[in-house]
């Protein structure tokens, strides 16, 4: 994982505890865009505030897919999992941050499941082998998600801050950096990430020669 | 007496409608398929499941339908489910029979241990090729040599328990062990037969062909003119013991080991008991650029007879291995594998000589478009030497090809 010149460069001009924004790009070895990567500041000095959750934040089951295959969430977040298929998904995660199994039925949402420890839990579904998404409990409120374009951006009150990168596919240790909050003129911060993967995971089989799922061999 | 009445009604009631919603929301079910329709070019040797030495399926024919299987699979409740499947197969004894039907049980718990199991009757989890619906293999139209006979003559009727460590969903360790009947004459078409090339996959009901070659008749006259591969003879259980590790979407590593626990001195209703066992160790790959390596091995060993001063009536050491690289390139698949077989015999009696050599190449392209449908392409050769061929008047030494044109359709 390397660092791109100018990444240190970011300038504190603004008086602190005012807002802004840091921001940047990221790719792969290949220097490919990458997109689902969850960056996340922590100041330097003193514990991040608390966030407040949001109202509803919502991991969907659609064409027997995850949908976001990664979702980053603030820790207590109550997540909602509705089923759109016609069929059922039995949703479960054994990872530490967050143990738990979710009969879905047609049509019906269960209450939601509370994230309450920081950290990522892995999902997966007991009826389709290929279903798998990441929740990304975040115990800061500045936290951003990378698009398509491997874009990302976070606001926060200016001062100094550790920024971690973190990726489902990340074939390392997440990345980590010192920044400063501070100048909305600074130059984006661009990182290189070392994928383990580009193939998208968690989707179903483009044939219908692999039907409906687990086949049960060990 | 009015109130107990009541409330019998009440709990009635309650009880049905928990059912209704059970039936509404529980139960899941579905009916899936696949067409198989070949156009093929083969030399014309005896088929190798209709009592011939050839070394493959068929024979001279040139348009078929090779098959129509329908899979159905229920969710009885969140933990248990089922799966039949029944299929139409060219040259299949019966016009329709099954060759699956399982209840699966699969918990999901909070820890990283899980259990589960399979019972009724499947074919014991050797092949990493056949992972597609109705164990259609996704690469090649003709399996393993390998695959060819677990589809042929490997199928128990059985309990089968896997014990796994998760790490992640796909991540996995496990043991698997089973308990099984039904499959006491597996061995008969490797030993006097040999080794081939097909796809087919025993149905319950079915029956192949001795072959007629070897005086089998008159050495055991015993014997019925067919061998029915889903059998129970010595009525004596048989296991198998493996272990699998798996890393989602990188790599598979199996390993097995298969006793049927036959009786080799038994034979009812025209079948022997046939004491086999094997060995088998698989490794499929997702290499870079999307290609996918699978390499299969397999040695074992299979006795009918009574025994006599340590030798057997039949005795035959069997070994194969195949190594499989396929490419996939959006709806294209391009796939090259190479077999390697044999067999040595080492009984009692040598007018039945059992003993071959021979090693195969398939290549096979295929395409599928709009989820449904596919095109295959595939070409297969075959070398073989096989001493009993000359009991028919054959050159020992056989080189066969096949080439097939495949449209399925997946549904």
């Amino acid at each position: 994982m390397t660092l791109a010149n100018g990444a240190w460069l970011l300038l504190a001009i603004c008086l602190p505890a005012a807002a802004a924004t840091v921001g940047g790009d990221l790719s792969d070895q290949n220097g490919a865009p990458v997109v689902n990567a969850v960056i996340s500041l922590r100041p330097l000095s003193g514990s991040p505030p608390i966030a407040k959750p949001p109202a509803a934040v919502e991991l969907d089951q659609r064409n027997r897919e995850f949908i976001p295959h990664v979702l980053v969430a603030p820790l207590g977040a109550a997540v909602n999992f509705p089923n759109h298929d016609h069929i059922l998904h039995h949703v479960y995660s054994f990872s530490p941050a967050k143990r738990f199994e979710l009969k879905l039925y047609k049509d019906v949402t269960p209450p939601p499941v509370v994230f309450d420890q920081a950290g990522v839990a892995v999902l997966g579904c007991n009826i389709h082998d290929w279903m798998v998404a990441y929740v990304y409990v975040s115990d800061t409120p500045y936290y951003a998600q990378s698009d398509a374009s491997g874009h990302w951006s976070i606001a926060a009150p200016a001062g100094a801050y550790r920024l971690n990168i973190w990726h489902p596919y990340l074939a390392g240790a997440p990345l980590a950096a010192d920044v400063v909050a501070g100048d909305a003129q600074a130059a984006p911060l661009r990182f290189s990430l070392d994928l383990k993967t580009r193939a998208a995971t968690g989707k179903p089989p483009d044939s219908l020669q692999f039907g409906e799922g687990y086949n049960g061999e060990p | 007496m009015h109130t107990w009445t009541h409330g019998m009604i009440a709990a009635c009631l309650c009880a049905w409608s928990a059912c209704a919603g059970a039936d509404a929301d529980g139960l899941d079910w579905s009916l899936r398929g696949l067409l198989d329709l070949r156009y093929l070019d083969t030399g014309g040797q005896a088929a190798a499941l209709n009592g011939g030495l050839g070394k493959f399926r068929y024979s001279g024919e040139r348009v078929l339908v090779n098959q129509a299987a329908l899979v159905a699979q229920a969710r009885l409740n969140w933990d248990w489910s089922a799966s039949v499947t029944g299929k139409y197969a060219y040259a299949q004894d019966n016009p329709i029979d099954f060759s699956e039907a399982l209840l699966q049980y699969r918990p999901v718990g909070d820890s990283a241990w899980r259990l589960s199991g399979r019972f009724g009757a499947f074919l014991p989890p050797v092949s990493l090729e056949n992972s597609g619906l109705a164990w259609s293999s996704p690469y090649t139209l003709s399996n393993s040599a390998i695959n060819s006979w677990i589809g042929e003559e490997v199928k128990v009727f059985g309990s089968e328990l896997q014990l796994n460590y998760q790490f992640a969903p796909g991540n996995k360790i496990g043991l698997f062990a089973a308990g099984f009947g039904n499959n006491d004459t597996a061995g008969v078409l490797l030993a006097w037969r040999g080794w081939d090339l097909s796809d087919y996959v025993a149905g319950f009901g079915d029956s192949y062909q001795v072959p007629k070659s070897v005086n089998i008749a008159g050495l055991f006259p015993k014997q019925a003119a067919q061998t029915q591969p889903f059998s129970e003879v010595d009525n004596q259980p048989g296991y198998y013991v493996g272990f699998n590790i798996e890393s989602s979407q990188r790599l598979k590593l199996r390993g097995m080991f298969y006793d049927n626990r036959g009786n080799p001195s038994v034979s009812r209703m025209g079948q022997y008991s046939w004491h086999t066992r094997f060995g088998n160790l698989g490794l499929k790959l997702q290499l870079p650029w999307n290609f996918e390596l699978i390499g299969e091995s397999l040695l074992g060993e299979t006795q009918m007879g009574a025994e006599r001063g340590g030798l057997f009536a039949v005795d035959t050491t069997f070994w194969a291995e195949s190594l499989l690289l396929s490419w996939a390139y959006r709806q294209h698949r391009l796939s090259v594998r190479y077999d390697d077989f044999g067999a040595s015999g080492h009984d009692y009696l040598p007018q039945d000589p059992t003993s071959e050599t021979g090693h195969a190449v398939t290549c096979n392209y295929n395409f599928t478009f709009a989820e449904h449908h596919q095109l295959n392409l595939e070409f297969s050769q075959i070398d073989s030497q096989r001493a009993s061929r000359a009991e028919l008047g054959l050159t020992p030494g056989q080189n066969q090809t096949l080439w097939q044109i495949a449209y399925r359709f997946f549904f």
